[in-house]
């Protein structure tokens, strides 16, 4: 059978789904949502579906392991036939938001979801009114840059082109990989000492069901942001300006809970140069951590000055790469040991958090299938631990913050004050 | 010993000798470097590259397209700081 090359990050993510689904919180499953204007061209939408899985065997393919050199390797048996896109009759916005959960839930009516991806519209006030496009997908097999890629072959209307042909990676000594995420290890093991908490408590009751809050920028929210991200990180470091805001959610999220910890350790997920531009399924992320001072906080100027010091000093120690090094370390483990080893190690935590700038969706686009474009975003389900996931995306100049849990394991009020700071932070609105 | 001048050559031999940029053709100084993948990260690969090579401290806010868009462009804004810094 065809096999396609596997990187360290499928890795990563199916370590994390397989733990997922052994702790009772199932398959990692995450929603895309647009909001149109108008009904989307069913006939260009339907045929760009067809195409799109008639040129990808990805969304039919299996995590393998050679026995040969123990590497993993995606399995693609073939052509797969997709699933009809589903057009719901007339429903409200709670009947959009219950649809969502449930499909986060991986359900769909009264059974699972039995495809990686799944479609569906759904007309919030007539035929001719505005529509929903939810977009249901396996993390497993995609992230948020294929996604994008993704809306954009359905947006046209069309997939004429499949997988680009990736090169393998060559395979180096262990023991050099081995000295490479030395200081990793190291950081990591410094971090258990100094203690380091996440949104998951040992006491709480087992996580529930995904959740999520979305906080929606207005437009002139959104340039109060992009101009007070511009001042502090010019035109090409989004990732600090935002980690902070999201480093100092956890922070309040700890006080309010009269929780001690001294440091904040983020995975955040990053755009892997080399992988192609047009790989659609498959991960394109490295992920970078970062250990945050707790107490370096108090202000969104203070934090985004020590976020910027912090993302300087893990690239001059060479941390994306020493993270590389380790999950390929990792990568010899079977997939299923291999969170509840971040676990044992770590005392108990993954890390406190979450977080990705996933960038523009659809940028330049002001349509899907000829249907305009309100909003587009990205709700993920997240694993607990950690417990809270905090995602920043953009469409047309509207920024949206994503912040999603599990079950009781953030409460309402704490919701409520997270996203006070988090809309302050950005915009630079006093009142928090 | 006066230091090299900052030249579009200087800083494509950067860009190329220290893999931030792997191009498949020659990178020419008016060449979009975005169009080659120049992203968030590869830009804090240049700035910590820029600054132990050409010894200037650039700031975040500094760092804007037009003056990251081509190697000519971005050896005049170094040229420039350095003349400022003299």
């Amino acid at each position: 059978m065809p096999t396609l090359p596997a990187t360290t990050v499928d890795f990563f993510l199916a370590g994390l789904e397989a733990f997922m689904i052994r702790s009772g919180q199932g398959t990692h499953w995450a929603v895309t949502m647009l909001r149109l204007h108008g009904k989307p061209d069913a006939v260009a939408l339907d045929r760009a579906w067809q195409e799109v899985h008639a040129q990808h065997p990805m969304l039919g393919a299996r995590l393998r392991r050679l026995w040969r050199g123990w590497r993993l390797v995606w399995e693609t048996p073939g052509p797969v036939t997709a699933p009809p896109v589903v057009w719901h009759p007339l429903c409200d916005s709670a009947q959009v938001n219950e649809i969502l959960l449930e499909r986060l839930c991986g359900k769909s009516g009264s059974g699972d979801i039995r495809s990686p991806l799944m479609m569906e519209v759904l007309p919030l006030d007539g035929e001719n009114g505005p529509h929903v496009v939810l977009l249901t997908w396996r993390h497993a097999l995609m992230d948020g840059t294929g996604v994008n890629l993704l809306l954009e072959k359905l947006a046209a209307g069309g997939c004429d082109r499949g997988p680009p042909v990736l090169p393998e990676a060559k395979a180096a000594p262990l023991s050099r990989v081995f000295q490479k995420a030395r200081p990793l290890m190291r950081r990591l093991h410094a971090m258990t000492t100094a203690g380091c908490l996440s949104a998951w408590s040992k006491t709480a009751p087992p996580p529930g069901p995904p959740r999520f809050a979305l906080v929606e920028l207005s437009s002139e929210e959104s340039q109060a942001a992009f101009a007070r991200l511009r001042a502090a990180c010019g035109d090409f470091l989004q990732m600090p300006f935002h980690a902070a805001a999201a480093a100092r959610a956890i922070r309040l999220l700890h006080e309010l809970r009269g929780w001690n910890s001294p440091e904040i350790h983020m995975q955040l997920p990053f755009q892997t140069r080399g992988r192609s531009r047009d790989l659609l399924f498959g991960n394109h992320m490295g992920t970078l951590p970062l250990f945050i001072e707790a107490a370096a906080l108090g202000t969104m100027d203070a934090a985004v000055s020590h976020l910027l010091e912090k993302y300087r000093e893990a690239m001059k120690q060479e941390m994306p790469q020493a993270s590389e090094a380790l999950m390929t370390l990792s990568a010899h483990l079977p997939v299923a040991w291999f969170i509840p080893a971040v676990r044992w190690t770590n005392q108990g935590e993954i890390c406190s958090l979450f977080h990705s700038h996933t960038g523009s969706f659809l940028p330049g686009r002001t349509e899907f299938a000829g249907a305009g474009i309100e909003s587009v975003v990205t709700i993920p389900s997240v694993c607990s631990p950690p417990g809270l996931g905090i995602f920043c995306s953009d469409h047309a100049g509207r920024v949206t913050i994503t912040m999603a849990w599990r079950g009781e394991g953030v409460s309402a009020a704490e919701i409520q004050a997270l996203s006070r700071q988090i809309r302050a932070d950005l915009t630079g609105a006093a009142g928090v | 010993m006066p230091e090299a001048p900052i030249t579009p050559a200087a800083v494509i031999e950067l860009l190329t000798a220290e893999h931030i940029l792997e191009p498949q053709e020659p990178i020419a100084p008016d060449t979009d470097l975005f169009t080659l993948g120049l992203d968030s990260m590869a830009m804090m690969q240049l700035l910590l590259q820029i600054e132990e090579r050409f010894h200037l401290t650039i700031q975040p806010a500094e760092m804007t397209r037009e003056r990251f868009a081509t190697a000519g462009a971005l050896a005049s804004f170094l040229g420039e700081k350095r003349r400022l810094a003299a």
